[in-house]
C-alpha cells in the first residue's frame, strides 16, 4: 500500500484561504488504511477547517465525499456534475489519486492535503512500515523476501556489513537488520547456498531518468 | 463554572457527555434527572463502550457548539471488552491533538476515569463533575 500522512494544518489553510467553497474528496484504498485520507479523516479535516474558519470569521462552505479509490476513472467519475460547483478540491488521496483527479477535471483547482511517503505494510495497529522501493528490478527471491534496497540502511547486496547489534542496524537501532532477517529466512527455507553468489547492483534507469513510467496492457484495453 | 452557576446561566455554557453505558444500567432513565434540570445546556451520549467513541464525535460535538466535552470511562482494568477504554483515551489525546492545532484548548476535551467502588448513576457522577470550577470559556466559535 501507499502510505500518507496528512499535511500540517497551517499548510492546508494556506493552500484552500482563496476559496470560498472546497470539496474534500478522500479515498477509501491505501490512505484509508494508514488512516491519513479514509472517511473517517475527511471528516475530521473538514470539521477541524469548518471550526479554525469560524473561530475566525471566515466564510467557507465546505462539503465532503468519499471514492472508493481516486486513482480510477470508473470512481473518480462519482464527481461528475459535482466538481464544478467548487472552486476547489482539496484531495485526501496519494500524490496519484491527486494528480488523477487533476487529469479527469482540469478546469478545476485540486490541492493535495497529504504527503506522499511510501509503499509500506501494516506492521501492526497504527505502525506503517516501509518496505519496497518500487525499483523495477525486484530481487525478493534472492533475498528471501526481505528487501535489502528498502530495509537495509547501506542497500547492500552483498551480505551483511557486519555492524549490526543484537540483531539490530548500526545505523539506527529502532531497525532490524534486514541481513539478519535474510540469513535466518534462507536458513529456514533451506536456501544458505543463494548467500554465495554476487549479485549485481539494481538496474535503477528502470526507475530514473525516464520521465514516468508506464505499463500498457493490451488484453486489458477497452 | 459550576453546577450552580450552570443552573443559573443554563444558556452560558453547553457540555457534552460520552460515556460508557456499562457504568450505569438504568442510564436512559436516569440521565434524564439532569437534562430535566439543565436543559438543552446539556447533551448525553451513551456509548456501548466508551471505546466506541471515534474522534470524530468530538470533534462535530465541538462544532456544533460544545464548550466542554467530557468522555467517561469505565475504571481502569474494568472494561468489559478489556481495552475499550484505553483505546478511548488515546482518540481523546489525538483529538486534543487536533483541536490544539486549529487554537482551541485541549482541556475542551476531557477523560474521566471512572474509579472503582461504589455504584453512582450517570447522573450522580455527571453532577459531581459539574461541581468543579470549570476551567473553560464559552467556545470561540460561538463568540462570531
Amino acid at each position: 500500500m501507499i502510505t500518507a500522512e496528512r499535511k500540517p494544518l497551517p499548510e492546508i489553510k494556506e493552500m484552500i484561504a482563496p476559496y470560498r467553497k472546497v470539496l474534500l474528496v478522500g479515498c477509501g484504498s491505501c490512505v484509508a488504511e494508514c488512516a491519513s485520507g479514509g472517511e473517517k479523516e475527511v471528516g475530521l479535516l473538514a470539521s477541524a477547517l469548518r471550526i479554525d474558519a469560524k473561530m475566525h470569521g471566515h466564510i467557507i462552505d465546505i462539503k465532503e465525499i468519499t471514492l472508493d479509490r481516486q486513482c480510477v476513472y470508473e470512481f473518480i467519475d462519482q464527481l461528475t456534475g459535482i466538481a464544478g460547483q467548487f472552486d476547489a478540491i482539496l484531495s485526501l488521496g496519494c500524490g496519484a489519486g491527486v494528480q488523477a483527479l487533476a487529469d479527469t477535471f482540469p478546469g478545476i483547482i485540486i490541492l493535495p492535503a497529504l504527503n506522499t511517503t511510501f509503499i509500506g505494510q501494516t506492521k501492526d495497529a497504527g505502525l506503517w512500515i516501509e518496505n519496497c522501493r518500487a525499483c523495477g528490478d525486484c530481487k525478493l527471491s534472492y533475498f528471501a523476501a526481505v528487501c535489502p534496497i528498502t530495509r537495509c540502511a547501506k542497500g547492500l547486496f552483498n551480505g551483511p556489513c557486519g555492524g549490526s547489534q543484537n540483531g539490530k542496524c548500526e545505523v539506527d537501532a529502532d531497525v532490524p537488520c534486514a541481513w539478519q532477517l535474510i540469513i535466518e529466512r534462507l536458513e529456514k527455507t533451506g536456501r544458505l547456498e543463494l548467500l554465495q553468489n554476487i549479485y549485481q547492483p539494481v538496474d535503477w534507469s528502470r526507475q530514473l531518468g525516464k520521465g514516468p513510467r508506464k505499463i500498457h496492457r493490451e488484453d486489458q484495453s477497452a | 463554572m459550576g453546577l450552580d452557576a450552570m443552573t443559573q446561566n443554563k444558556n452560558e455554557l453547553n457540555i457534552v457527555v460520552f460515556f460508557c453505558e456499562q457504568l450505569d444500567l438504568n442510564q436512559d432513565k436516569n440521565r434524564r434527572v439532569l437534562e430535566k434540570e439543565l436543559g438543552t445546556s446539556i447533551k448525553f451520549f451513551p456509548l456501548p463502550c466508551s471505546g466506541r467513541i471515534e474522534p470524530l464525535h468530538l470533534m462535530r460535538a465541538i462544532e456544533a457548539g460544545a464548550d466542554k466535552v467530557f468522555l467517561i470511562t469505565c475504571p481502569e482494568g474494568a472494561c468489559r471488552y478489556r481495552e475499550g477504554n484505553l483505546r478511548a483515551e488515546k482518540r481523546l489525546a489525538f483529538t486534543q491533538g487536533l483541536i490544539e492545532e486549529i487554537g482551541l484548548e485541549k482541556k475542551r476535551l476531557e477523560l474521566i476515569r471512572s474509579k472503582g467502588g461504589a455504584e453512582m448513576t450517570i447522573h450522580e457522577r455527571v453532577k459531581e463533575i459539574l461541581k468543579r470550577e470549570e476551567n473553560v470559556n464559552t467556545s470561540p466559535l460561538k463568540l462570531q
